[in-house]
Parts: C-alpha cells; sequence; structure tokens
C-alpha cells in the first residue's frame, strides 16, 4: 500500500508540473467562438448595425425572446467569490480563476454549454446576491463555485427564489446527486433500501448539508440520519445549538430532524449500527479508523469522498469489512465525481429552459446516472458511470428536462427522445469543433 | 405534554444551564452581551436569590418529568407611569427540540395570568435589540417596543 501511495504521490506531481507548463504555454484555457457565418465585412450588416436594431426592437416588446435570439439559451455564469477553492481555501478571486476556467471548460466539453468564468471582488453574501441578480438578463443559467460554507447555503436559497433562470451550487447539489447516484447502487449490490437503511453523514459543509436534503427529498427519513461536523454527532441538545441556530440555520435544521434516537458522540458512536457513512469532510487517512467501521452493520458502505486524500483509504475500509468503497478519486475505483451532474444537469434545464432546478430534477438525474451503470453491469468497483462514458450525458440531460416539464417548470415541452437527440447534437457540435480547431492548428498540439 | 408550574429551590440546578443557554444565544447579538467564564454559578446563585426574594415569578416547563424550559419574570414598580405595576419577562428560554410547537406562547400567557394575579398591569420584555427571533414573536402576541437601551463602550 505504501507504494501505491507514492505512485499516487508522484502522479499527482507530474500533473502539477504539466499544469504550470501547459497552462503557461497556452495561456489560459477558453475564448470566444463565433455561432454565424461571416464571409464579408458586410454580413456585420446583419449581425451588426443595422440589421441588429430590429432584434433589438423585438426583444424589448418580448424580454423572453432574449432566450431565442441571442446566445443567452445556452450560456451560463460561472461566479466564485474565491473563498473555498477546491482543498485550497480562500485564495481570493484571481486565484480562483483557472479553477473557473477549467470548469467551463468541462462544461462546454461535457455538456456544450458556454460558461462564462465571474470571480469576484467582494466576499460579503448580500453584495454577491445583488451582483448576481443584476447579471441575470444576460445569461440563461448561473453555476455557484467554490465559495465557502454557509455562505453558499444562503446564496443558493436565495438565488434560487429570485432568479427566474437555473442556478446551481456544485459543490452542494453536484456532490450530493452524484453520492445519490452511486448510492442507489450501492444499496442494490447490498440489498438494501434507502427507506430504511441506517445512514452517518460525516463533515456538514456544502455537500454533506445538500445531501442530507436531497436524502430526504429521495425518501429516506431524517431520523435515520446521524450527521457528523467538527465538533461531533449533531443533536438538539448540543450547547452549540443557538450559534447554530443564529450563524447556520441550515445544520441547525439538521440537528432538529436528524439522529432520532439521540445519539451523542462522535465518529466512533455514530457508526456503530449503521449501514451506509459518506464523509464529505477534511482530507484524512485517519479521519475514520478501520476499527470503527468494524462497528457498522455487515457489508456497509463506505463513501469516503474528501480530497485529496479520502477519509479512509477503501483498501482500510474493505479490511475491515466494508463491502462498496467510494471516493471522490479519479485513480480509484467508483469515483463520486460532481462532473456527471453539472454539464448534463444544465444540458437538460436549458434546452427545456426551466426556470430553476428542482431537488426532484436533481435525483432524477442521480436515478439516470444510476440507470445506466446498472444496464452496462454494475459491481464492487462500477456503482457509477466515469466521465469516460459520454453516453450517459444526454440521457441525464433528458431525465432532467423531462422532470422540469412533469413539474410544470419548463418552457420548452418537449419529448425525452427530442432532448436527448439535441443533447447529442449539441454535445457533438462541441467536440467537432474543438476537433477541427485542433486539425487546423489553431489550437496546437501541447508542446514538448 | 407539557406542564407549566412555579420553580422552586429544588429545581436550580436544573434550571440554571438553561439561564447560561440564554445568555450564550444573547452573546450571538452583541460583544456587549459576552458571557462570563462562570456564568453556571453566577446563574445558580441569581436563580436562588431570585426564589427567596418573592419579586419575581419563576416557571419551569416540563415534559415527561424533563425540564425543558424557564421563564423569569419580575413584578417592577414603576414610580413615574401608569399604570403602576409592571411584569417584566427578562429570562426566557426554550430547549431548542421543544421549539416551533406553540410551546412558547402558552408558556407566555401562563406567566401573563400568574403576573396578573400578582396585580399586573402591563407586561414587557427585555432582550437584545438584534434578536429578530425574539422581536417577531413578541409583535405576534401583540407586544410593541416602548423604551430603546442604547449602549457604547467606554
Amino acid at each position: 500500500m505504501v507504494s501505491d501511495l507514492e505512485r499516487m504521490k508522484k502522479e499527482r506531481d507530474k500533473w502539477y508540473q504539466l499544469a504550470i507548463k501547459y497552462t503557461k504555454y497556452y495561456a489560459g484555457k477558453f475564448a470566444t467562438v463565433p455561432r454565424v457565418p461571416v464571409t464579408k465585412l458586410t454580413d456585420f450588416a446583419i449581425w451588426y448595425t443595422p440589421g441588429v436594431a430590429a432584434v433589438s426592437r423585438e426583444i424589448h416588446k418580448n424580454r423572453e425572446l432574449s432566450f431565442e435570439l441571442t446566445s443567452r439559451w445556452n450560456t451560463i455564469a460561472i461566479i466564485s467569490d474565491g473563498t473555498r477553492v477546491l482543498g485550497l481555501g480562500n485564495v481570493g478571486p484571481e486565484a480562483a480563476m483557472p479553477v473557473m476556467e477549467g470548469k467551463a471548460l468541462l462544461f462546454k466539453y461535457l455538456g456544450g454549454v458556454d460558461a462564462v468564468p465571474i470571480v469576484i471582488g467582494t466576499t460579503d453574501r448580500d453584495e454577491i446576491v445583488d451582483l448576481v441578480k443584476k447579471l441575470e438578463p444576460t445569461f440563461g443559467g448561473v453555476n455557484l463555485e467554490d465559495i465557502e460554507s454557509p455562505k453558499c447555503f444562503y446564496l443558493l436559497d436565495t438565488l434560487r427564489k429570485e432568479l427566474k433562470i437555473p442556478v446551481w451550487h456544485d459543490d452542494q447539489q453536484g456532490t450530493a446527486g452524484a453520492t445519490l447516484a452511486g448510492l442507489y447502487n450501492a444499496l442494490k449490490l447490498t440489498g438494501r433500501k434507502l427507506t430504511d437503511s441506517k445512514i452517518v453523514l460525516v463533515g456538514a459543509g456544502a455537500s454533506n448539508v445538500c445531501t442530507f436534503r436531497v436524502l430526504v427529498a429521495a425518501g429516506v427519513p431524517p431520523g435515520n440520519m446521524i450527521v457528523l461536523d467538527s465538533k461531533g454527532i449533531l443533536h438538539p441538545e448540543r450547547e452549540d445549538m443557538d450559534r447554530l441556530m443564529i450563524r447556520n440555520p441550515w445544520k441547525y435544521e439538521i440537528a432538529m430532524k436528524s439522529n432520532k434516537e439521540g445519539v451523542k458522540g462522535g465518529i466512533p458512536e455514530a457508526l456503530e449500527g449503521a449501514d451506509v457513512v459518506i464523509a464529505a469532510s477534511r482530507p484524512g487517512p485517519g479521519i475514520i479508523k478501520k476499527e470503527w467501521i468494524a462497528k457498522m452493520n455487515k457489508d456497509p458502505i463506505v463513501f469516503a469522498l474528501a480530497n485529496p486524500v479520502p477519509e479512509i483509504w477503501p483498501w482500510e475500509a474493505k479490511e475491515a469489512g466494508a463491502k462498496i468503497t467510494a471516493t471522490g478519486r479519479s485513480d480509484l475505483p467508483n469515483q463520486i465525481n460532481n462532473s456527471l451532474m453539472f454539464p448534463a444537469v444544465f444540458r437538460g434545464a436549458l434546452d427545456a429552459k426551466a426556470i430553476t432546478i428542482t431537488d426532484e430534477m436533481m435525483i432524477a438525474a442521480a436515478r439516470e446516472l444510476a440507470k445506466f451503470a446498472e444496464e452496462k453491469g454494475i459491481h464492487e468497483n462500477y456503482i457509477i458511470p466515469t466521465m469516460m462514458e459520454w453516453e450517459v450525458y444526454p440521457r441525464v440531460a433528458a431525465a432532467v428536462a423531462t422532470k422540469a416539464i412533469e413539474q410544470g417548470i419548463a418552457r420548452v415541452k418537449e419529448s425525452w427522445q427530442y432532448f436527448h437527440d439535441r443533447a447529442i447534437e449539441i454535445i457533438g457540435a462541441t467536440r467537432k469543433t474543438l476537433e477541427l480547431l485542433m486539425k487546423h492548428g489553431i489550437i496546437p498540439p501541447f508542446p514538448d | 405534554m407539557v406542564v407549566f408550574r412555579e420553580a422552586t429551590l429544588e429545581d436550580v440546578e436544573a434550571l440554571a444551564p438553561l439561564v447560561v443557554r440564554l445568555k450564550r444565544l444573547n452573546e450571538e447579538f452583541d460583544p456587549l452581551l459576552k458571557t462570563r467564564e462562570e456564568a453556571i454559578e453566577i446563574a445558580k446563585k441569581y436563580l436562588r436569590e431570585a426564589l427567596e426574594g418573592g419579586k419575581s415569578v419563576i416557571l419551569v416547563a416540563e415534559e415527561a418529568g424533563k425540564v425543558i424550559g424557564i421563564l423569569k419574570s419580575d413584578l417592577i414598580e414603576r414610580c413615574f407611569y401608569e399604570p403602576r405595576l409592571e411584569g417584566r419577562i427578562i429570562e426566557f428560554y426554550i430547549m431548542p427540540e421543544f421549539r416551533r410547537r406553540g410551546i412558547g406562547r402558552q408558556f407566555i400567557e401562563e406567566a401573563i395570568q400568574r403576573l396578573k394575579a400578582r396585580g399586573a398591569q402591563l407586561i414587557t420584555a427585555e432582550f437584545p435589540s438584534l434578536n429578530e427571533i425574539a422581536v417577531s414573536f413578541y409583535e405576534k402576541l401583540g407586544f410593541r417596543p416602548i423604551i430603546n437601551i442604547y449602549a457604547k463602550e467606554l
């Protein structure tokens, strides 16, 4: 195992070096590309003045037309204040930009979505709300990214309510959705049901707070879950409850609704007799100990999602009896990867012109991911698709769009097949564009 | 089923932690309400003196024999104003898991009855200015602000 760790560390160092070298060579990761033909300057009489005035007049008469007559239908903002970037912490907006550019690239490549990274020079929650509201006319959607907790909960709740376009916080919903997808299949493989499993959530940050809410929406009785933060198990009698009520009401709510047996203590107390543990807390190893896993029910499910090092290594969890393990890492089996969620969720939400992304749409996405893997044949080391299986994206997009129609929040009401084909077409076009740009040397090959 | 009753000296041990919880909650609203380290001992002494002083109405809320809330109010003589006798709610705390069940309202009504029986002609409540939860709670019960206390650290 030591050699495994060394190999992984070497691998990571190699990626660090290449990232610096290549990012410098290509000078950033994205640029805008025209959508219309331009062969002569007079074409601008159509795309710009005088022709464009007629288009403006149309939208002035009916603002909804901005989703048809401008690129708004496919353009989203990636908003970050740089307060919680990856595992790096509060590095500020400029240092957050490479991550946001990378996110934009994933949005485009996997979902065909034009995403514009916007890093902002304020960390004040009400200023951020104000700013994003003012940006709404430009965009078809908003992806919040790498914003610290509990501010991220306030932003998502407030903006979801106040904007008429989808707002998504990937660190909450993306991770929670992918977790649910993996969990569906892990439960199937161990003969369990969501409704009567005892689930422990280690960590009460962005992703687990959202995971709790989504698991409840998916049918888990809240009392069957135990949630821990850095101070231990959340329960209503804990000394800091009033402080949480004021400062982190989202966590307070969880303390009120979860843990019906009133278990007190830390991770070992919580894991005793549990079926599932989903850890999204802080980098391990050793946050969760082998002997604690051994106290769980037979064939337990262990998701240790902290990056770069999971709370417990999968092999350690398995030695202690875990039946199925998952992590956030691409070099280990069963990666709970939010890149499986956000490109497809936005593809579906944008194509349906949904006014928001509900938890039900997110659950529909998770179900489709799980179904895809199940059709291919699930086993201990394959409970969730990988990013390589790009056929899954159009299916998830169609599932999300169809759910939006069912919930009466879609402006476009078409069939599952329509959304599926459209997603294939749009995502396919992105790949073709990229191929062409590379073929013609406009995007040069990697330097030596 | 929650029952309300008058506190006795025997309740001091169970009630003091609730008073301290309230002070720690108040601390969230203003640094000038920073709670002292030895608050628990102070709370016990404070409750004992109030119980013996005869100028307070201290109520306990109990469910299944477990203390889940406290309401302490004082009877205050207003020498310039009319009406003359005021019942002022000074400490009011209910454990988190028992909130949002209407217990707070019943608790206040219970206190009002007892204060009235002791001659109170109006009822007031004090809490940190920035506690919006308390503001909306009392406003729903028909209270309105009558006096402000402003502070400035020296």
